[in-house]
């Protein structure tokens, strides 16, 4: 069992049809992913990516067009369509926007009590103990539990989404930006919960973001998404160090440090232009029409994943397990 | 009294709503009150004036006014009661199943909802009658199937716009099936915004149902009944108005108390996120002026 | 250029918002003045105050607000808190940009892109109707806009975020003002965008040496183009100084907290983030003392019972004033007086 990855992505297609009916928004379009057991993986990129249609498309709120998700080696759609509930038992999903994800009519406590319920978790006694135990677990006061989610915090309110993920012992959890609605000050608590979290609970997280300063603050492994495709994936320490993909270099360089020190000797890639639509990708390398180093042959071939220096892959001619083109 | 200008449900004027209390109390308690059967004549005391032992008088065959008053709200309050369950659970169903299942069955169900709608209720129930045959349980379910179709879309469309919100999607990653997401998170939704307007819409079955009766095609002519009441009393307009002024004020006075009714539950009550409420509320009360106005004319037609 | 005078200045500010049932005291007595050619942050979390400050003395607070302000805000030799409506929307079109963090709430989306910026360069910079086309087209060229001319034509949902922020940049500037308030101008925008608009925001400075307001949460941003900055707490002043100073030696345990919770990826060596415990508060209920006390791990009793005063720790043009009398004490640190 525990040389099987948690998730596995193969080949995986999400194409969304085009408001005017021709052709298709390619939001995933052809993605191999591997997240073993145990792992804190970081999904980044701009918006428009594809990051999170494929964490919905992991625990099956998506549709894949074409390829297969395997959720501890296990087909998800066949998962799902025989036994939803075991499914949801293993992998759990954390949503944005936690106000939108709570109904507005229910209590902190009836919210956490809704998937005991659904589950047919023991009595309403046991129920209540287990309650208690997942506001241990979020360190939230017993005294938020009458509470409607409006008259919660920012913060409150995430611990309470993630407390409500947790509470049916999931092994896996995927989270779509879970920190972007947050304060700076509240988005370390969270970051600070997620960890000890995994460390306590031996979870396997999928985290969608894009602050890269936090992924590399709690990620062990990291993929990068340009366009539907992956650019670079690899672990997070030594991919941040020397990206290999030209794309991640101006990413990572696109973030402002909060030292003015570094502000001030720092150079910084600054790429020109928007990314393209993901409905009619350019063809060849997709990050091409941005791309300060592209050559002839990034205008004609799209680059598979290759080796590069810092020990995983990058979709770019330039690179390969001997040199990364540096911007 | 300016409604519009009321704003605020404090400053509701709550005396308005009695005549609604007095009509539900009355009616559950019209055999306990009535000192006559409303059906007995008495032809040794035929068109009698007010006195102790008729407090509102006889009517011409005899029967005690006062009686048949009460006994009238009774009919008036169990046959609208009967309707409007049944219109709000064949109108919820429909509506609650065309929003979630979407879809072709739901184009279909829609197209079904719009022709009904299309028709004016009382139309519909007219033509149904016709169809039918009269009587008390024809008008019943005339009345019924006249009414549903505003609940059902009223239905579909919080059916619609809930099922958008992302908490469906967190309940459905927590595992929950189809039934639980509608009962648990949806169909609350839906009755609360239904059973306001239903609330509203019972002045106006009240009268429909009158409105019914008196033109002979309700409830049939022993049977107290208010529509009917005005019809008996139409032939003595000119020796004893009175057979017709009292049950035209007490239908006068149940429609737009009603009608108050529902106007202060929809400012206090009508869910903000649901797309156009304040259109709705200019829908309701231009409708609850039209009530007013029918009930004006009914109460002219017979004084 | 620091010892230039201010053009737009804070003096003791005051604004008190009321809405139907509450009011809070949003600003609590915030003194802060902005020179040509510099740019001032102003950093908090939401609900410190920071939009409430710098856009109400101008008028631009949300609709369904009542506002009450007290202090001095002068620009321009006028005090915008006492001068008509009239005078004080022609001072904003012809002194002030303002560039929001929604592009769409400054650009007409009925009109196309190009007349908009035409029509403001007309009326505030007073130019002639061919003068200001050349205006727009050269405005959208220098805000970064490929193709100008054929954008001049385009209406705004033709357009992506980023270049609708560059349309806006490009509409606050068309007035040719002095002071340029931005409201969080990046915080819709991926990274990538972003350090493209902040590079146009620098550029413009450099080039036009106008006066740059910044309001922010973004550590980041504020140390890649800030010169001064001012940290709210709760409506009132934390700490402020160059931003050398406040972000690489910061004092007050606010800032101190804030910049320990941003996550830096340069710095190597692995200190894990902190976090400041609890939430920032209620302003509704107004209480004497520190408002950061409730979070404070130096609070003392003292706290509690007196607004502790604004110190200054180092003289110079751009002093650093903290306002927390404890941790001078405890760190021994000199005060100027």
């Amino acid at each position: 069992m525990s040389d099987v990855a948690a998730i596995e992505v193969r080949g995986l297609k999400v194409h969304f049809p085009n408001r005017s009916g021709v052709g298709a928004v390619r939001a995933v379009d052809g993605i191999n992913l591997t997240v073993a057991r145990g792992a804190f993986h970081g999904i980044v990129g701009e918006s428009g990516c594809g990051k999170t249609t494929l964490a919905r498309t992991i625990v099956g709120l998506q549709k894949e067009s074409e390829g297969t998700v395997l959720i501890g080696g296990r087909d998800r759609a066949e998962w799902l369509k025989s036994d939803r509930k075991s499914f949801s038992r293993e992998v759990q999903f954390v949503f944005q926007d936690p106000l939108g994800s709570m109904s507005r009519r229910q209590s902190v406590y009836q919210t956490l009590e809704e998937p005991l319920q659904i589950h047919r978790f023991g009595s309403s006694v046991e129920r209540r103990r287990r309650i208690a135990e997942l506001l241990d677990l979020v360190a939230l006061p017993a005294t938020v539990l009458d509470r409607l989610p409006r008259s919660l915090s920012g913060g409150q309110r995430q611990r309470v989404s993630i407390a409500r993920a947790l509470a049916l012992k999931p092994s896996i959890l995927v989270c779509d930006e879970p920190l972007s609605a947050l304060d700076v000050s509240i988005r370390a608590q969270i970051v600070n919960l997620f960890t000890s979290l995994q460390k306590q609970l031996g979870l396997t997280i999928v985290i969608v973001a894009h602050d890269l300063a936090i992924v590399r603050e709690v990620c062990s492994d990291v993929t990068v998404m340009y366009l539907g495709r992956i650019s670079e994936a690899g672990l997070t320490r030594p991919l941040f160090r020397e990206p290999a993909h030209p794309y991640s270099q101006a990413l990572l360089s696109a973030v402002p440090s909060p030292d003015p020190r570094i502000e001030a000797g720092r150079r910084r890639i600054i790429l020109a232009g928007d990314p393209p639509s993901p409905s009619a990708p350019p063809p060849g390398c997709r990050f091409n029409t941005r791309c300060p180093v592209a050559i002839d042959v990034c205008r004609v071939e799209e680059p598979m994943l290759r080796s590069v220096p810092h020990g995983g892959v990058a979709a770019c001619h330039l690179a390969d397990s001997g040199r990364r083109p540096v911007i | 009294m300016n409604i519009s200008a009321i704003r605020d449900i404090k400053d509701w004027p709550w005396l308005v709503l009695l005549p609604v209390i007095g009509f539900v109390l009355i009616g559950i308690f019209a055999p306990a009150i009535m000192p006559y059967d409303p059906s007995a004549q008495d032809y040794s005391a035929t068109l009698e004036g007010m006195s102790w032992n008729h407090w509102l008088g006889t009517d011409y065959l005899g029967r005690d006014v006062f009686s048949r008053i009460v006994g009238g709200a009774r009919i008036s309050l169990v046959a609208m009661v009967i309707v409007l369950v049944a219109a709000l659970a064949i109108g919820v169903t429909i509506g609650s199943f065309a929003g979630y299942v979407g879809g072709r069955v739901e184009l279909v169900l829609i197209s079904i909802i719009d022709i009904a709608l299309a028709l004016p209720s009382l139309v519909i129930a007219l033509a149904l009658i016709g169809i039918l045959g009269t009587g008390y349980w024809s008008m019943i379910t005339a009345l019924t199937l006249a009414w549903w179709a505003n609940y059902a879309r009223m239905s579909r469309a919080v059916v619609t716009a809930e099922l958008q919100q992302p908490y469906i999607e967190a309940a459905r990653v927590m595992g929950a099936g189809h039934l639980w997401i509608f009962v648990r998170h949806i169909l609350p939704h839906v009755l609360a915004l239904v059973v306001v307007y239903a609330s509203a819409d019972a002045g106006a079955l009240v009268l429909a149902i009158a409105t019914l009766s008196f033109l002979g095609l309700g409830v049939a002519p022993p049977t107290p009944e208010w529509g009917q009441m005005l019809v008996d009393g139409m032939s003595y307009i000119e020796e004893v108005p009175r057979l017709v002024v009292l049950p035209g004020l007490a239908l006068t006075l149940v429609v737009v108390s009603f009608n108050l009714l529902g106007e202060a539950f929809a400012l206090q009550k009508v869910p903000r996120p649901v797309r156009g409420a304040t259109l709705r509320r200019r829908r309701k009360a231009r409708a609850r002026e039209e009530a007013e106005r029918n009930a004006v004319e009914t109460g002219t037609t017979s004084a | 250029m620091s010892d230039a005078q201010p053009i737009y200045s804070i003096e003791d500010l005051v604004i008190d918002l009321y809405a139907t049932t509450v009011s809070v005291r949003a600003v609590d007595g915030v003194s802060f003045n902005v020179r040509p050619g510099e740019t001032v942050a102003v950093v908090g979390e939401s609900g410190s105050g920071k939009t409430v400050m710098t856009l109400g003395p101008l008028g631009l607070l949300p609709e369904g607000v009542t506002v009450d302000m007290k202090g001095s805000a002068r620009a321009d030799g006028s005090e915008l808190l006492s001068i008509g409506s009239r005078q004080l929307s022609d001072l904003r079109g012809r002194y002030f940009g303002v560039i929001f963090q929604d592009p769409m709430s400054a650009l007409n989306p009925m009109l196309k892109i190009g007349p908009q910026l035409a029509r403001q360069a007309r009326r505030f910079a007073g130019l002639s109707q061919e003068a200001a086309r050349k205006e727009a087209v050269s405005l959208l060229a220098r805000s970064g806009i490929p193709d100008p001319e054929d954008r001049y034509n385009r209406y705004p949902h033709e357009m992506s975020g980023g270049m609708l922020q560059r349309a806006m940049i490009a509409l606050a500037l068309a007035a040719r003002p002095r002071v340029l308030i931005a409201d969080e101008p990046t915080t819709a925008l991926d990274a990538t965008v972003q350090a493209q608009i902040l590079e146009l925001i620098r550029q413009i400075q450099r080039e036009d040496g106008i006066a740059v307001v910044l309001i922010t949460h973004d550590i980041g941003v504020v140390a890649s183009v800030a010169d001064r900055v001012i940290v709210l707490y709760a409506g009132q002043v934390a700490e402020e100084g160059t931003a050398m100073d406040v972000l690489t030696r910061p004092v007050h345990p606010y800032t101190r907290g804030l910049l320990a919770s941003v996550p830096d990826f340069r710095a190597d060596e692995r200190a894990a983030t902190r976090e400041i415990p609890g939430l920032p508060p209620n302003q509704i209920r107004l209480e004497p003392g520190c408002r950061f006390a409730e979070r404070c791990e130096l609070v003392e009793a003292g706290c509690r019972q007196h607004r502790p005063p604004l110190q200054t720790i180092s003289a110079s043009t751009s002093p650093h004033r903290v306002a927390c009398p404890v941790v001078l004490k405890r760190e021994g640190i000199a005060v100027h007086v």
